[in-house]
């Protein structure tokens, strides 16, 4: 029943990918009362522009790889995700909004993650990519496995989770003490009231949305190298951070992360099979976390309430 | 025996001709274009597969089933493509590991997704419809992950081999003949009591509520009964393909289902057929652009899929526009009912309210608030605003769990009782906003309150067409009308609720009360927004209303009015009644 260290270095890994997205949709929620079905879509396209600018869309190898043309992509990437994160806030969805059509904005943010889905997997033919890695860990320990003091870990993991908590405690920064942040907690409260004290409310919201999609798609970067990438894997993450996000109900962007490293850490203990003393193998790593969501949605979520008389 | 057979005569001869009454040129379209359909496989050139052509019809008769849910009911569902292949796993397990001849596996696949569905819907459809959608979506993930991750379920990447013993043309016919009956049958329960009042649920839930309407089970049973279908659809579909199909279980055909829907305008019988049509219009063009492009067809499907709808969701959020003028020539026109039997008059209700606490925080919105109401006595409630009045009415009529108090009517408690059951008992209540159901015309949103003590109009019953079922529709209409006729919005009877004026819509929200049959009468503010005239007409109505043997109270802030109408005044001011 003992969790090693390797496993819970690399279930945070992948939950501070998950934390993200559900900090980003936590944010978008709070600020919008939506939910951004193509948030992870968005991040997953990041991550092949990313891909693009690095290497082409050929076999990836250590010499068409280089030091800046990472660097590159990475900046590409960090401006086409947030345009897009907020202009399909602004073009598509913010409409339907205003119509007062749940139907519609769900539907226009599913349509937008399967259009995305659909894009890279026409440019990007291949059913699976590895990204390279810039930053050479398997020249560290064996093959990028170290052991410190008895505990065998993957060094590349330290980096990802120190970069996940550094992004996340950047937003609770933003979100917490600046004037923007304040700006967005009026937006919260009450939207028009904001924009009547002098919030500029879209302006903040879009750079809300933009924050959200940069932050999520430097971690998903930062963790790509770790294994194959392909075009559907940007929603399957998705789908995590959302899970993450209704653990701590839409409420706090900092919990969601909380619950987006435990998700993490539960796959990684569930799939090694130290978590579960009656055998559940590695099939149940996705399948049992969204079952016990899903119990938690039916006890706890928001009932649908008469509308205002 | 003969009898009997003279009454079976009678009453299909009455369907018949109720039939013929109701039938328009566009029906006649659609039987051709069905005759047509059902030729295809010995007429259709070479080029045709009627293999896909089945596929596709599968698809669309899933997608049909999803029109109750998203169309009807509105809620936006992204797991039918989850309970279609809950029903195509059934089969594939049953008829490949168990043995089981395939047609035998056929019920089993639809009671599993509808006991799928009925497990999803008690936690996701009570929910607000966002935390639905998220949920619907999750599910579709659990579905297809879980297949993924359990081979002995999915059959791993090889699938089950599943034997049909139907021919591909025996596929495509059936397929056919089920996705025209489901046509026929949500286009029945579109025009039902059961489906008027489930899209008035949809439209406006706390005025249906106040109409006596129990939204939730509606809304449960619609979104189960769109589940069953996805499963007997992903059963059958399973057997034309011969092999269970990983790929074929993704959330995408959840999204492809909801496209289909709203792309083929959401809420009419043929949305889903005419979605999934356009569906495969577009993989057709999709093919001809990997020819040109050497790419997978596969592959840019769901993006113009997924582009063609933002488009069509930009240009109009319920769809498309060319239905609904098509709607509105198809609508047939009502015709004068003979009157009815005179339906046994109900007394009026006599009210007591005793010691009624209601807080909301640290503010006491009801305060030890006391009101009788006699047996066909006009009340008027005034006071200030914020004084408590609109949540008086609300508790009286159960939209509000109190703090504290005793409402008895006709000397018995009513403690605890919800909306629908003081409806049900005769109270109704119309809102201080105004809040007609939009898409519903003048006629339909009458007959959502006339249908609060219909006893034959059941869904099921309503599917069926029975002679109680087809008697008691035209009851209600005609109880419609005439409440219609009562607030004098008879010559309107056609036109959706959204159309009307102001005015006009303070009326139809008082017809749809009086529909109701109310033994007790609440009425928050119905001059609220009227100009001097309009007062002097809500006047008259409300005159007549009170001749006609109800107890009313009214919350009125017009002092003509009140003093017009009311047999007594009482003065609200911070939540209770002020003594004199």
């Amino acid at each position: 029943m003992s969790l090693s260290l390797q496993i819970v270095l690399s279930g945070l890994a992948a939950g501070s990918v998950y934390g993200l997205l559900a900090v980003g949709y936590v944010l978008v929620y709070r600020l919008t009362g939506i939910v951004h079905f193509a948030l992870g879509d968005l991040v997953g396209l990041g991550v092949f522009v990313a891909l693009f600018v690095t290497a082409g869309q050929g076999a990836v190898t250590e010499a068409t790889a280089s030091g800046w043309r990472f660097v590159l992509g990475l900046l590409v990437a960090l401006a086409v995700v947030p345009a897009l994160t907020a202009g399909t806030w602004f073009g598509i969805i913010q409409p339907q909004v205003g119509r007062g059509s749940t139907l519609g904005w769900v539907a226009a943010t599913v349509a937008i993650a399967f259009a995305i889905q659909s894009f890279i997997s026409v440019v990007f033919a291949r059913p699976a990519y590895v990204f390279p890695d810039p930053i050479p860990f398997h020249d560290a320990g064996r093959d990028g496995i170290v052991t410190v003091a008895g505990a065998t870990f993957q060094l590349r993991s330290l980096y990802v989770i120190a970069l996940g908590v550094v992004l996340a405690l950047l937003v609770e920064y933003v979100v917490g003490r600046t004037r923007f942040g304040r700006g967005l907690q009026a937006i919260e409260q009450d939207a028009e009231g904001a924009s009547v004290v002098g919030v500029p409310s879209d302006r903040f919201v879009g750079l809300a949305f933009g924050l959200v999609g940069a932050v999520a798609v430097v971690i998903a970067i930062a963790a790509a190298p770790s294994g194959p990438f392909s075009a559907t894997t940007g929603m399957l993450l998705g789908v995590k951070g959302l899970v993450a996000a209704l653990v701590v109900g839409f409420r706090s962007p900092m919990w969601a992360f909380v619950a987006g490293l435990a998700l993490g850490v539960v796959e990684a203990g569930i799939a090694s099979g130290t978590i579960s003393g009656h055998g559940l193998g590695p099939a149940y790593r996705e399948v049992v976390p969204i079952l016990v969501v899903l119990l938690l949605l039916a006890l706890r979520g928001r009932v649908r309430t008469l509308e205002p008389e | 025996m003969t009898a009997a057979a003279g009454r079976t005569g009678a009453a299909l001869a009455d369907a018949a001709g109720e039939a013929k009454a109701g039938w328009r040129g566009v029906h006649t379209a659609l039987l051709c274009l069905f005759a047509f359909a059902c030729a295809v496989p010995w007429i259709a050139p070479g080029w045709v597969h009627v293999e896909e052509l089945a596929a596709w019809l599968y698809l669309a008769l899933s997608a049909t089933g999803l029109v109750a849910t998203v169309g009807l009911a509105g809620l936006p569902s992204l797991a039918q493509g989850g309970f279609m292949t809950i029903g195509t796993l059934t089969t594939g397990l049953l008829a490949a590991r168990a043995g089981w001849p395939v047609e035998a596996t056929v019920p089993v696949a639809v009671l599993a997704s509808l006991v799928g569905g009925l497990v999803a819907g008690l936690a996701v459809v009570r929910l607000d419809s966002l935390f639905l959608a998220v949920g619907t979506w999750i599910l579709a993930w659990l579905v297809f992950l879980g297949a993924q991750a359990f081979p002995g379920i999915s059959g791993g990447a090889q699938g089950y081999v599943v034997d049909s013993s139907l021919s591909t043309t025996g596929h495509y016919e059936l397929a056919l003949a089920l996705t025209a009956l489901a046509v026929v049958a949500v286009a029945t329960l579109r025009r039902s009591a059961t489906g008027i009042r489930l899209r008035a649920v949809r439209d406006r839930p706390a005025a249906a509520a106040g109409l006596g309407v129990r939204g939730d089970r509606l809304l449960l049973g619609t979104f189960v009964a769109s589940a069953a279908v996805g499963g007997l659809a992903g059963s059958l579909a399973v057997q034309l393909a011969g092999v269970t199909d990983p790929g074929a279980f993704g959330p995408v055909v959840s999204f492809k289902l909801l496209a289909a829907v709203l792309l083929g305008g959401a809420s009419y019988a043929v949305s889903g057929i005419a979605g999934v049509a356009v569906l495969g219009a577009i993989a057709l063009l999709a093919r001809l652009w990997s020819h040109l492009q050497a790419g997978s067809a596969a592959e840019v499907e769901p993006m113009f899929a997924a582009v063609l709808l933002l488009v069509v969701l930009a240009l109009r959020p319920e769809g498309a526009p060319l239905l609904e003028r098509l709607r509105a020539r198809v609508v047939p026109a009502v015709r004068p009912e003979p009157a009815r039997a005179g339906r046994p008059a109900a007394a009026p209700a006599v009210l007591s309210a005793r010691g009624l606490v209601k807080h909301y925080g640290g503010v006491r919105a009801l305060d030890g608030f006391d009101l009788d109401v006699g047996r066909g006595e006009t009340v008027a409630l005034v006071g200030a605003n914020g004084s408590g009045k609109t949540t008086a009415l609300r508790a009286l009529a159960g939209a509000l769990p109190l703090d504290a108090g005793e409402i008895e009517l006709d000397g018995r408690s009513v403690d605890g009782h919800g909306p629908a059951e003081l409806a049900s008992a005769g109270v109704i209540r119309t809102l201080q906003r105004t809040a007609t159901f939009g898409t519903l015309t003048a006629l339909e949103s009458a007959v959502v309150g006339a249908s609060l003590h219909a006893r034959h109009s059941g869904a099921f019953r309503a599917l069926a067409s029975t002679p109680k079922s087809r008697a008691e529709a035209r009851e209600l209409r005609a109880a419609a009308l005439e409440a219609l006729r009562t607030v004098r919005l008879d010559s309107f009877a056609d036109v959706p609720a959204a159309r009307l004026d102001g005015f006009q819509q303070r009326r139809l929200m008082l017809a749809g009360a009086l529909a109701a049959r109310p033994r007790l009468l609440l009425l928050d503010e119905p001059s609220a927004g009227a100009a001097r005239a309009e007062v002097d007409g809500l006047l008259e109505i409300l005159s007549s209303i009170r001749a006609g043997g109800v107890s009313l109270l009214v919350v009125e802030h017009d002092q003509r009015l009140v003093r017009a109408l009311a047999d007594r005044v009482v003065v609200m001011a911070d939540g209770k009644v002020v003594p004199g």
